[in-house]
Protein backbone atom coordinates (compact mmCIF):
# COMPACT_ATOMS: atom_id res chain seq x y z
CA UNK A 1 0.00 0.00 0.00
CA UNK A 2 1.00 3.61 -0.39
CA UNK A 3 1.42 5.16 3.02
CA UNK A 4 1.73 8.80 3.94
CA UNK A 5 2.69 10.14 7.33
CA UNK A 6 1.60 13.40 8.94
CA UNK A 7 4.13 14.59 11.49
CA UNK A 8 2.94 17.24 13.93
CA UNK A 9 5.73 17.13 16.50
CA UNK A 10 9.17 18.68 16.31
CA UNK A 11 12.26 16.50 16.54
CA UNK A 12 13.49 15.66 20.05
CA UNK A 13 10.91 17.73 21.93
CA UNK A 14 8.46 14.89 21.56
CA UNK A 15 8.62 11.33 20.41
CA UNK A 16 6.36 11.94 17.43
CA UNK A 17 9.15 12.26 14.89
CA UNK A 18 10.95 9.20 16.26
CA UNK A 19 7.81 7.10 16.11
CA UNK A 20 7.09 8.30 12.60
CA UNK A 21 10.55 7.28 11.39
CA UNK A 22 10.31 3.88 13.09
CA UNK A 23 6.89 3.34 11.56
CA UNK A 24 8.15 4.35 8.13
CA UNK A 25 10.98 1.81 8.27
CA UNK A 26 8.68 -0.94 9.49
CA UNK A 27 6.13 -0.22 6.79
CA UNK A 28 8.83 -0.39 4.14
CA UNK A 29 10.15 -3.63 5.62
CA UNK A 30 6.64 -5.04 5.25
CA UNK A 31 6.71 -4.20 1.57
CA UNK A 32 4.75 -0.97 1.61
CA UNK A 33 5.75 2.34 0.12
CA UNK A 34 5.99 5.43 2.26
CA UNK A 35 5.58 7.92 -0.53
CA UNK A 36 5.04 11.13 1.38
CA UNK A 37 5.70 12.66 4.76
CA UNK A 38 3.87 15.92 5.42
CA UNK A 39 5.16 18.13 8.20
CA UNK A 40 2.68 20.48 9.90
CA UNK A 41 2.43 22.43 13.15
CA UNK A 42 5.69 21.99 15.07
CA UNK A 43 6.51 19.04 12.82
CA UNK A 44 8.04 21.54 10.43
CA UNK A 45 11.09 21.70 12.67
CA UNK A 46 12.05 18.26 11.32
CA UNK A 47 13.19 20.18 8.24
CA UNK A 48 15.54 22.50 10.11
CA UNK A 49 18.60 22.66 7.92
CA UNK A 50 20.95 23.69 10.68
CA UNK A 51 19.96 21.03 13.20
CA UNK A 52 23.10 19.90 15.00
CA UNK A 53 22.23 17.33 17.67
CA UNK A 54 24.94 15.78 19.83
CA UNK A 55 27.00 13.10 18.09
CA UNK A 56 25.73 10.33 20.32
CA UNK A 57 22.07 11.00 19.53
CA UNK A 58 20.08 10.09 16.44
CA UNK A 59 20.16 12.76 13.77
CA UNK A 60 16.49 13.00 12.90
CA UNK A 61 16.77 15.55 10.12
CA UNK A 62 19.36 13.35 8.41
CA UNK A 63 17.12 10.34 8.94
CA UNK A 64 14.38 12.05 6.98
CA UNK A 65 16.85 12.98 4.27
CA UNK A 66 17.96 9.35 4.10
CA UNK A 67 14.36 8.24 3.68
CA UNK A 68 14.00 10.53 0.71
CA UNK A 69 17.31 9.38 -0.73
CA UNK A 70 16.71 5.65 -0.41
CA UNK A 71 12.95 5.44 -0.91
CA UNK A 72 12.13 8.55 -2.89
CA UNK A 73 9.80 9.67 -0.11
CA UNK A 74 8.56 13.23 -0.67
CA UNK A 75 9.21 15.46 2.34
CA UNK A 76 6.59 18.19 2.24
CA UNK A 77 6.52 21.03 4.73
CA UNK A 78 3.50 23.29 5.13
CA UNK A 79 4.70 26.71 4.02
CA UNK A 80 2.45 28.74 6.34
CA UNK A 81 3.44 26.69 9.38
CA UNK A 82 7.10 26.91 8.44
CA UNK A 83 7.18 30.62 7.77
CA UNK A 84 5.59 31.68 11.02
CA UNK A 85 8.08 29.46 12.86
CA UNK A 86 11.10 30.77 10.99
CA UNK A 87 11.88 28.00 8.53
CA UNK A 88 12.40 29.53 5.12
CA UNK A 89 13.81 28.07 1.94
CA UNK A 90 15.99 30.17 -0.37
CA UNK A 91 13.05 31.54 -2.29
CA UNK A 92 11.06 32.56 0.77
CA UNK A 93 14.18 33.97 2.42
CA UNK A 94 14.72 36.23 -0.55
CA UNK A 95 11.07 37.22 -0.62
CA UNK A 96 11.31 38.27 3.01
CA UNK A 97 14.65 39.96 2.70
CA UNK A 98 16.52 37.41 4.81
CA UNK A 99 20.01 36.15 4.08
CA UNK A 100 20.49 32.39 4.21
CA UNK A 101 17.94 29.64 4.09
CA UNK A 102 16.93 27.48 7.03
CA UNK A 103 15.20 24.86 4.92
CA UNK A 104 16.68 23.13 1.92
CA UNK A 105 15.94 20.26 -0.42
CA UNK A 106 15.00 17.47 -0.17
CA UNK A 107 12.48 19.17 2.14
CA UNK A 108 10.06 21.26 0.10
CA UNK A 109 7.63 23.95 1.16
CA UNK A 110 4.14 23.27 -0.10
CA UNK A 111 0.63 24.50 0.54
CA UNK A 112 -1.72 22.86 2.99
CA UNK A 113 -3.78 21.72 0.04
CA UNK A 114 -1.15 19.06 -0.52
CA UNK A 115 -2.19 17.43 2.74
CA UNK A 116 -5.75 17.10 1.53
CA UNK A 117 -4.46 15.70 -1.72
CA UNK A 118 -2.38 13.11 0.09
CA UNK A 119 -5.49 11.66 1.67
CA UNK A 120 -6.84 11.00 -1.80
CA UNK A 121 -3.70 9.56 -3.35
CA UNK A 122 -2.41 7.32 -0.56
CA UNK A 123 -4.19 4.34 0.94
CA UNK A 124 -3.17 5.12 4.49
CA UNK A 125 -2.34 8.36 6.28
CA UNK A 126 -0.95 7.96 9.80
CA UNK A 127 -0.54 10.95 12.10
CA UNK A 128 2.21 11.21 14.70
CA UNK A 129 1.56 14.07 17.13
CA UNK A 130 3.35 15.46 20.17
CA UNK B 1 -13.21 -0.35 11.56
CA UNK B 2 -10.90 2.36 12.83
CA UNK B 3 -7.57 2.11 14.62
CA UNK B 4 -7.00 4.72 17.31
CA UNK B 5 -3.52 5.76 18.42
CA UNK B 6 -3.07 7.11 21.94
CA UNK B 7 0.23 8.54 23.11
CA UNK B 8 -0.76 9.96 26.51
CA UNK B 9 -0.82 8.18 29.83
CA UNK B 10 -4.19 8.08 31.62
CA UNK B 11 -2.35 9.28 34.69
CA UNK B 12 -1.38 12.56 33.06
CA UNK B 13 -4.13 13.34 30.58
CA UNK B 14 -7.86 12.75 30.31
CA UNK B 15 -7.84 12.37 26.53
CA UNK B 16 -8.19 8.60 26.95
CA UNK B 17 -11.75 9.22 28.10
CA UNK B 18 -12.55 10.97 24.85
CA UNK B 19 -10.93 8.16 22.87
CA UNK B 20 -13.04 5.53 24.59
CA UNK B 21 -16.23 7.49 23.99
CA UNK B 22 -15.44 7.92 20.32
CA UNK B 23 -14.54 4.31 19.64
CA UNK B 24 -16.90 2.06 17.76
CA UNK B 25 -17.59 -1.49 18.94
CA UNK B 26 -15.02 -3.02 16.65
CA UNK B 27 -12.47 -0.23 16.71
CA UNK B 28 -9.02 -0.97 18.09
CA UNK B 29 -6.74 1.09 20.28
CA UNK B 30 -2.97 0.99 20.27
CA UNK B 31 -0.94 2.64 23.02
CA UNK B 32 2.30 4.16 21.83
CA UNK B 33 4.93 6.46 23.32
CA UNK B 34 3.80 7.64 26.77
CA UNK B 35 0.45 5.96 26.15
CA UNK B 36 2.07 2.66 27.15
CA UNK B 37 1.98 3.77 30.78
CA UNK B 38 -1.72 2.97 30.52
CA UNK B 39 -0.87 -0.67 29.87
CA UNK B 40 0.36 -1.46 33.37
CA UNK B 41 -2.03 -3.37 35.59
CA UNK B 42 -2.64 -0.47 37.95
CA UNK B 43 -3.66 1.81 35.10
CA UNK B 44 -5.36 -0.39 32.53
CA UNK B 45 -8.60 -0.02 34.49
CA UNK B 46 -8.83 3.39 32.83
CA UNK B 47 -9.20 1.65 29.47
CA UNK B 48 -12.13 -0.67 30.11
CA UNK B 49 -14.19 -2.68 27.68
CA UNK B 50 -11.52 -3.26 25.03
CA UNK B 51 -10.94 -7.01 25.36
CA UNK B 52 -8.96 -8.20 22.39
CA UNK B 53 -8.87 -4.69 20.97
CA UNK B 54 -6.22 -3.05 23.14
CA UNK B 55 -2.60 -3.08 22.00
CA UNK B 56 0.68 -1.61 23.20
CA UNK B 57 3.88 -1.05 21.29
CA UNK B 58 6.66 -3.28 22.55
CA UNK B 59 9.57 -0.95 21.93
CA UNK B 60 7.90 1.87 23.87
CA UNK B 61 7.18 -0.50 26.77
CA UNK B 62 10.76 -1.75 26.78
CA UNK B 63 12.44 1.61 26.60
CA UNK B 64 10.38 2.68 29.62
CA UNK B 65 11.18 -0.44 31.62
CA UNK B 66 7.59 -1.68 31.44
CA UNK B 67 8.05 -4.94 29.58
CA UNK B 68 7.42 -7.04 32.66
CA UNK B 69 4.61 -4.83 33.92
CA UNK B 70 2.22 -4.90 30.99
CA UNK B 71 -1.20 -6.20 31.95
CA UNK B 72 -2.24 -9.51 30.41
CA UNK B 73 -5.28 -7.86 28.86
CA UNK B 74 -3.04 -5.75 26.63
CA UNK B 75 -1.74 -7.31 23.42
CA UNK B 76 1.89 -6.38 22.87
CA UNK B 77 2.91 -5.78 19.28
CA UNK B 78 6.16 -4.73 17.72
CA UNK B 79 6.42 -2.12 14.98
CA UNK B 80 5.67 -4.71 12.32
CA UNK B 81 2.49 -5.59 14.20
CA UNK B 82 1.60 -1.91 14.47
CA UNK B 83 1.89 -1.57 10.70
CA UNK B 84 -0.27 -4.68 10.33
CA UNK B 85 -2.96 -3.08 12.49
CA UNK B 86 -2.98 -0.03 10.22
CA UNK B 87 -3.39 -2.30 7.19
CA UNK B 88 -6.47 -3.91 8.65
CA UNK B 89 -8.16 -0.69 9.74
CA UNK B 90 -9.75 1.50 7.13
CA UNK B 91 -8.50 4.63 8.80
CA UNK B 92 -6.32 5.55 11.74
CA UNK B 93 -7.16 8.36 14.18
CA UNK B 94 -4.43 9.79 16.40
CA UNK B 95 -5.19 11.24 19.83
CA UNK B 96 -2.79 13.40 21.82
CA UNK C 1 -32.62 10.60 21.75
CA UNK C 2 -30.66 11.27 18.62
CA UNK C 3 -29.90 14.87 17.79
CA UNK C 4 -28.37 13.99 14.50
CA UNK C 5 -30.92 14.83 11.80
CA UNK C 6 -29.34 12.69 9.12
CA UNK C 7 -26.61 10.07 8.95
CA UNK C 8 -23.33 11.92 9.28
CA UNK C 9 -21.36 11.79 6.08
CA UNK C 10 -18.74 13.76 4.28
CA UNK C 11 -15.33 13.77 2.77
CA UNK C 12 -13.49 15.32 5.65
CA UNK C 13 -14.00 15.44 9.41
CA UNK C 14 -11.78 17.78 11.37
CA UNK C 15 -11.93 17.16 15.11
CA UNK C 16 -11.15 20.14 17.30
CA UNK C 17 -10.08 19.32 20.84
CA UNK C 18 -8.07 22.39 21.78
CA UNK C 19 -9.28 25.77 22.98
CA UNK C 20 -8.40 29.09 21.34
CA UNK C 21 -5.43 31.25 22.30
CA UNK C 22 -3.54 28.76 24.49
CA UNK C 23 -1.83 27.29 21.48
CA UNK C 24 -1.91 27.07 17.73
CA UNK C 25 -3.74 23.73 17.41
CA UNK C 26 -7.15 25.27 16.86
CA UNK C 27 -5.93 27.75 14.25
CA UNK C 28 -4.01 25.17 12.29
CA UNK C 29 -6.87 22.67 12.54
CA UNK C 30 -9.30 25.22 11.13
CA UNK C 31 -6.86 25.93 8.30
CA UNK C 32 -7.08 22.27 7.30
CA UNK C 33 -10.88 22.45 7.32
CA UNK C 34 -10.95 25.66 5.29
CA UNK C 35 -8.49 24.34 2.73
CA UNK C 36 -10.53 21.17 2.41
CA UNK C 37 -13.67 23.19 1.78
CA UNK C 38 -11.85 25.44 -0.69
CA UNK C 39 -10.85 22.29 -2.57
CA UNK C 40 -14.48 21.33 -2.88
CA UNK C 41 -14.62 18.64 -0.22
CA UNK C 42 -17.61 18.33 2.07
CA UNK C 43 -16.25 19.21 5.48
CA UNK C 44 -17.63 18.67 8.96
CA UNK C 45 -16.19 19.80 12.27
CA UNK C 46 -16.52 17.88 15.52
CA UNK C 47 -15.75 19.81 18.69
CA UNK C 48 -14.81 17.70 21.69
CA UNK C 49 -13.21 18.36 25.04
CA UNK C 50 -11.76 21.86 25.25
CA UNK C 51 -12.48 22.30 21.56
CA UNK C 52 -16.04 23.33 22.51
CA UNK C 53 -14.63 26.54 23.97
CA UNK C 54 -13.73 27.51 20.42
CA UNK C 55 -17.38 28.31 19.72
CA UNK C 56 -18.05 30.38 22.82
CA UNK C 57 -19.57 33.77 22.10
CA UNK C 58 -17.75 36.88 23.12
CA UNK C 59 -14.17 35.89 22.37
CA UNK C 60 -11.66 38.46 21.33
CA UNK C 61 -8.14 38.75 19.99
CA UNK C 62 -5.24 37.92 22.26
CA UNK C 63 -3.59 40.57 24.42
CA UNK C 64 -0.63 40.80 22.02
CA UNK C 65 -2.95 41.12 19.07
CA UNK C 66 -3.04 37.41 18.23
CA UNK C 67 -5.92 36.58 15.98
CA UNK C 68 -8.50 34.48 17.75
CA UNK C 69 -10.73 32.00 15.99
CA UNK C 70 -14.04 33.78 16.28
CA UNK C 71 -13.75 35.47 12.90
CA UNK C 72 -12.76 32.19 11.28
CA UNK C 73 -15.83 30.48 12.66
CA UNK C 74 -18.00 33.30 11.42
CA UNK C 75 -16.59 32.62 7.94
CA UNK C 76 -17.43 28.94 7.92
CA UNK C 77 -20.76 29.40 6.23
CA UNK C 78 -19.05 31.21 3.38
CA UNK C 79 -16.88 28.15 2.92
CA UNK C 80 -19.83 25.81 2.91
CA UNK C 81 -18.88 24.21 6.20
CA UNK C 82 -22.28 23.69 7.68
CA UNK C 83 -22.07 20.62 9.79
CA UNK C 84 -20.73 21.61 13.17
CA UNK C 85 -20.96 18.67 15.52
CA UNK C 86 -20.43 19.26 19.21
CA UNK C 87 -19.93 16.57 21.81
CA UNK C 88 -22.84 17.04 24.22
CA UNK C 89 -20.90 15.71 27.23
CA UNK C 90 -18.09 18.19 26.65
CA UNK C 91 -20.56 21.08 26.58
CA UNK C 92 -22.28 19.97 29.75
CA UNK C 93 -19.04 19.40 31.63
CA UNK C 94 -18.13 23.01 30.92
CA UNK C 95 -21.50 24.43 31.90
CA UNK C 96 -22.34 25.40 28.34
CA UNK C 97 -25.47 25.07 26.26
CA UNK C 98 -25.99 25.67 22.57
CA UNK C 99 -27.26 29.16 23.46
CA UNK C 100 -23.75 30.11 24.53
CA UNK C 101 -22.30 29.29 21.14
CA UNK C 102 -21.58 31.44 18.12
CA UNK C 103 -23.23 29.20 15.57
CA UNK C 104 -25.93 26.56 15.31
CA UNK C 105 -24.54 23.15 16.15
CA UNK C 106 -25.59 19.52 16.05
CA UNK C 107 -25.18 18.04 19.49
CA UNK C 108 -23.80 14.53 19.49
CA UNK C 109 -24.34 12.06 22.28
CA UNK C 110 -21.60 9.63 23.25
CA UNK C 111 -23.02 6.63 21.35
CA UNK C 112 -23.29 8.79 18.24
CA UNK C 113 -19.64 9.87 18.23
CA UNK C 114 -18.39 6.75 16.47
CA UNK C 115 -21.11 7.19 13.86
CA UNK C 116 -19.83 10.65 13.08
CA UNK C 117 -16.28 9.35 12.68
CA UNK C 118 -17.39 6.40 10.59
CA UNK C 119 -19.34 8.64 8.24
CA UNK C 120 -16.37 10.57 6.94
CA UNK C 121 -13.78 9.42 4.43
CA UNK C 122 -10.91 11.23 6.04
CA UNK C 123 -10.43 12.26 9.66
CA UNK C 124 -7.98 14.75 11.13
CA UNK C 125 -7.86 14.99 14.90
CA UNK C 126 -6.30 18.10 16.40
Amino acid sequence: MRYALLVLGGPYSHQAAHSALRFAHAAIARGHRVDTVFFYHDGIYNAAHFAAPPQDEPHLVDAWRDLQRTQGTALQVCVAAALRRGLLDAREAERHGKSGASLEPPFELTGLGQLLDIGQTHERLITFAP
Amino acid sequence: MLLHLLNRAPSSSSVHQDVLRAMGEEDELILIEDGVFGAVSAQVQHLPGLEGRLFALREDLESRGLAGRCDARVIIVDMDGFVALTEEAQRTVSWF
Amino acid sequence: MSEIPEAPHGDLLVMLRHAPHGGLWLREALDVALVGAAFGQSVSLLLMGDGVWALLQGQGPGPLGQKGSQSTFEMLEMYDIERLYVDADSLEARGLTRDDLLLPVIEVSTPELSTVLAGHRQIFNF
